[in-house]
């Protein structure tokens, strides 16, 4: 397995504040890579900054051999790069439906160079739904569903963008029992459809369930990379994260 | 409806909006008239960008007085038709309106909102200093009598007037088919979340700036014919902020998510402006409209459009029954009557005799409690179908007055008629079904109770 | 174009003067634009409002201007606190302060004008004090106490909105609630209640700032909209949110644009705030001294 991304030397600074520093990761095609550390650890800088959302100031990422520095957010979801909001961020004035349409209007249709159909638009944006257990609230608007709900809908917008590799930032913050089994046994059959992804969350059991490998972020700087087993009984990774 | 039958239902109203006009032969309506139809255009125009993008354009003005310079410089220049002038204004007011999003569509919102009305001043500054198109003392423009149009001797205003309705037409035709395609889901997911719509694969920084482009050149061919139609142009009231609060009210009182939103925005205000700049003051006008704008903007934020559209998501899911149509029509009717009557009796404070004083404050007191009992009925709240009654009885009594006092034809049949409204709507809302829909609704558990 | 000394000279020294005043009526925005994030076009207006209040109390009972400006100042206040619970409870609850908060500010802006010309007409007014028609005059250099007085209030009232956002506990509250809603809440404050306050302060310094208008220029209601950009044109320039940078860009601003009235002809001074407002904006968001 090839390596799809590859982050070298990532740096980001707000003022005088170093959120990253030196950031060093690689993730094979295919792969299930967990990424934990406490708040405030550079997490959703990181995921920001391979998205584009933020511009990082040293480092590059690539994807797919492609250097993404300087590439707009929307370029790089074209190309395969996918994210999920930690705080959900719908279009609250479509229907879920529509939202789902629109990665695939814009992302998915780009990469078919324009000859997605309408019929196969909604044939998707039908199968996502379904995927995600969203089928009745085709029609509802942002507002009236609930958390769950929103939390399925943030997650199946990304993945209506088709994405080689999909990063899932905090997907699952305050669901219950059950429906975290539900999102955890939705990405790992994703990424048996081929999606690499990348799971940010502070769940460990779902962290530890769905990882093949395990990364640690503390303060900007990783602390550990390997197996799932092995990290957590790491002697840095317990005093930095787990708890005394 | 599809895009190239509704573009063609469009050009068809406008040209039949002509034909009426010509046949009633008022040359004043269409003086009027030509200020309402420009609106309509400068509304539409500015909710592309505004409404549908959620990005606020100050410079109004700017793009329109841009058109406006460019037929005057061409007219001392060297004369052009019409035609060939709104394609050049579209051309220079769309490369500005691309230039000015260029530089700073890329930062805030805000930033984008200021920079419009820098555009404005600076343009404005370098027009006054520009003594070939007249600097600050202004240009004649005269216009000719009449044009031929394929055989017909036209009146050169009423060419102008089918000129700006055609435009019109084809500026909502345009907004209609952007809101359905790819490009209004592009344009609202801006408007929504334009860090999730990057995310999604949408390149909001083209998108935007085809929305300044398109809303830029649209502003600027209105203004091309303005010159003829005015006669005399000067910076300061061309670039006056009139415009900016007028283009930035009309769709935020219609609504500014759909096609009709401006439209419905720009007839009511525009009208409503042509006639108390007639009977008050285009000073006290100016006031009602920024009146207007930061009342709704506070109490209905989705305008009109918006207040109907909940209230018949509310009152009738599904199909829109008799009961809520009728109170949409009850309730327009009471809010348009209620903001004439505002107008009407302002005008008349300053009538020498007692009734018409009385009349005036009678009729004031009326109009608001029309508007207010309008918004209420269709926030659905319990008080609204009281308060209509009220009105509508205090409007017979208004008008058997009115009637009494002045007993002109026009005065009966004007008032009579609004007596017979009147008379209806009491009847409509004391029927029982609709004053439940008033009532408050039980609870689950207060009926379990 | 006579580059003489003299002319250069007071060309300086005036745009310095002017500067100083350009602060005062800036530092209102500085603190709800910078500060707070509330995009307030209608500051200006307030500014004007606070012309015409100077105007009449001076011109009935012959009071100083400044003097009434600082008498006005909390009516002032209330009436930015009055606007800002309008403004919340409107706005910033629903989570609409872009299209609808925009509009509500610049229909303020556009109802204040309108108001002012209806009860006032389109005359100049002024104000009458006995130091507005002195002049000193050093050699090169003339001083007409008319721009003097007011710069040296206005640096006078930067200075203390300097110390109070600083050695405050309101004031730091205020610094506060721009970078940490949620670490305020844990402080026990209410970030609501400072953005208030706040935002009546930046109202209240409208009093003086128009008092110090009046002072230097007769006014008409349709002034506001030329100080529209050069109240954001400074903002940007500065930085927001610096009290300093406010003052510096303000100084900067006030030396362009006296240099290009002196030597260019005073047509030209709208262009140049907005102009520079625009390159500003185009080249250098962050400003000079920018967070």
């Amino acid at each position: 397995m090839s390596a799809l991304l590859q982050v070298s030397g990532l740096g980001k600074r707000f003022g005088g504040f170093v959120a990253l520093d030196g950031i060093d990761l690689e993730v094979a095609e295919g792969e299930r890579l967990g990424l934990i550390g406490p708040n405030g650890s550079g997490k959703s800088t990181l995921v920001n900054c391979l998205c584009g959302t933020l511009a990082n100031e040293h480092g590059t990422v690539t994807f797919e051999g492609r250097v993404l520095n300087g590439m707009p957010a929307h370029t790089r979801t074209r190309l395969g790069l996918a994210r999920s909001f930690q705080l959900p961020r719908p279009f609250g004035s479509m229907s879920v439906a529509d939202n789902l349409k629109v990665p695939l209007l814009y992302a998915v249709d780009r990469r078919a160079h324009g000859h997605l159909t309408a019929a196969q638009t909604e044939e998707r944006c039908e199968e996502l739904l379904r995927l995600v257990g969203l089928v009745d609230c085709a029609r509802k608007f942002p507002r009236d569903l609930t958390q769950v709900d929103m939390r399925k809908l943030e997650l199946a917008r990304a993945m209506a963008a088709e994405p080689k590799l999909l990063i899932a930032d905090e997907a699952m913050a305050g669901l219950s029992h059950s429906e975290v089994s539900d999102i955890v046994a939705l990405l790992i059959r994703l990424n048996e459809r081929g999606t690499t992804v990348i799971l940010i969350e502070h769940i460990m059991r779902a962290v530890m369930h769905f990882s093949q490998r395990l990364v640690v972020l503390v303060s900007g700087r990783k602390i550990a990379d390997g197996k799932p087993e092995e990290v957590i009984r790491d002697p840095e990774v317990e005093r930095a994260y787990l708890g005394q | 409806m599809r895009n190239p039958t509704f573009f063609a239902a469009a050009i068809g109203a406008a040209a039949a909006v002509f034909i009426v006009a010509a046949l009633i032969g008022n040359d004043y309506l269409f003086f009027a008239g030509y200020t309402v139809v420009q609106y309509i255009v400068l509304a539409a125009a500015w909710n592309m960008l505004g409404g549908y993008c959620g990005y606020v354009n100050f410079g109004t003005a700017a793009f329109f007085a841009l058109g406006a310079y460019t037929t005057v410089f061409f007219h001392k220049a060297y004369p052009l038709p019409i035609p060939v002038l709104l394609v050049i204004a579209a051309g220079v007011s769309g490369l500005v309106g691309l230039g000015t999003g260029y530089l700073t569509l890329r930062l805030r919102g805000a930033f984008f909102s200021i920079a419009t009305l820098a555009l404005a001043v600076v343009l404005q500054t370098f027009v006054v200093n520009w003594d070939y198109v007249g600097g600050s003392r202004g240009a004649y423009v005269i216009r000719p009598d009449s044009v031929d149009v394929f055989g017909f001797q036209l009146d050169y205003v009423r060419y102008l007037s089918l000129i700006m309705l055609l435009l019109a037409a084809v500026s909502v035709a345009i907004s209609r088919a952007i809101e359905r395609s790819k490009l209004g889901y592009g344009f609202a997911t801006i408007r929504d979340d334009e860090l999730a719509a990057e995310a999604s694969g949408v390149p909001t920084l083209r998108l935007k700036l085809i929305a300044t482009t398109l809303s830029g050149a649209l502003m600027g061919m209105a203004g091309a014919p303005f010159p003829y139609y005015i006669g005399y142009v000067e910076p300061a009231s061309t670039f006056g902020l009139t415009y900016a609060v007028n283009a930035i009210a009309m769709p935020l009182i219609g609504g500014t998510t759909v096609w009709f939103g401006p439209l419905i925005g720009s007839i009511l205000l525009g009208t409503l402006t042509q006639i108390a700049t007639v009977t008050i003051s285009s000073a006290v006008n100016l006031l009602l409209v920024g009146l207007l704008l930061v009342g709704f903007v506070i109490v209905a934020p989705n305008g009109l459009v918006g207040l109907i559209r909940e209230f018949l998501r509310a009152a009738s899911p599904g199909r829109p029954d008799v009961r809520s149509i009728g109170l949409v029509a009850v309730a327009s009717y009471g809010f348009i009557v209620g903001v004439l009557e505002v107008v009407f009796s302002l005008a008349a404070l300053t009538a020498p005799d007692a009734t018409g004083l009385m009349l005036a404050f009678a009729g004031l007191v009326l109009a608001c409690l029309w508007i207010v009992s309008a918004y209420g009925m269709m926030t659905l709240q319990r008080w609204s179908p009281l308060m209509a009654t009220i009105a509508f009885a205090l409007s017979i009594v208004v008008g058997a007055i009115h009637i009494w006092a002045d007993r002109t034809a026009f005065n009966i049949s004007l008032w009579g008629a609004g007596g017979a409204v009147a008379i209806v709507s009491l009847w409509f809302l004391q029927r029982r079904y609709v004053q439940q829909l008033y009532r408050p609704k039980l609870t689950e558990l207060e009926v379990a109770a | 174009m006579d580059f003489s000394a003299d002319l250069l000279v007071n060309a300086l020294v005036a745009g310095l003067l002017l500067g100083g005043f350009y602060a005062a009526v800036t530092v209102g925005i500085s603190i709800s634009f910078g500060i707070l994030d509330i995009v307030n076009i209608a500051h200006p207006a307030f500014i004007i409002v606070g012309s015409y209040v100077a105007y009449i109390i001076n011109s009935r009972f012959g009071i100083d201007p400044i003097l009434v400006g600082v008498i006005a100042l909390p009516a002032f206040y209330a009436l930015g606190a009055a606007t800002y619970q309008l403004y919340h409870v409107s706005f910033e609850r629903r989570g609409q302060e872009g299209l609808r908060g925009l509009a509500f500010f610049f229909g303020l802006l556009f109802i204040t004008e309108v108001v002012l010309i209806l009860v006032f007409g389109v005359d100049y007014r002024y104000v009458s004090a006995p130091y507005i028609d002195k002049s000193y005059t050093f050699g090169l250099l003339q001083l007409p106490m008319r721009m003097v007085v007011p710069c040296v209030m206005s640096l006078l009232m930067l200075a203390l909105l300097q110390l109070f956002l600083g050695r405050t506990f309101i004031g730091r509250a205020i610094m506060a609630v721009a970078q940490d809603q949620g670490a305020l809440r844990l402080m026990a404050a209410d970030p609501i209640k400072i953005k208030r306050i706040a935002f009546a302060i930046s109202i209240a310094t409208c009093a003086l700032g128009g008092a110090f208008l009046i002072i230097i220029q007769p006014v008409e209601p349709s002034i506001g909209r030329d100080y529209i950009g050069r109240v954001f044109a400074i903002c940007v320039l500065g930085g927001l949110g610096s009290l300093p940078g406010t003052l510096i860009g303000a100084i900067l601003l006030g030396i362009v644009e006296s240099f290009t009235a002196t030597f260019y002809g005073p047509s030209w001074a709208p262009a140049v705030s907005f102009g520079l407002l625009l390159l500003t904006l185009a080249v250098r968001p962050a400003g000079l001294l920018g967070r």
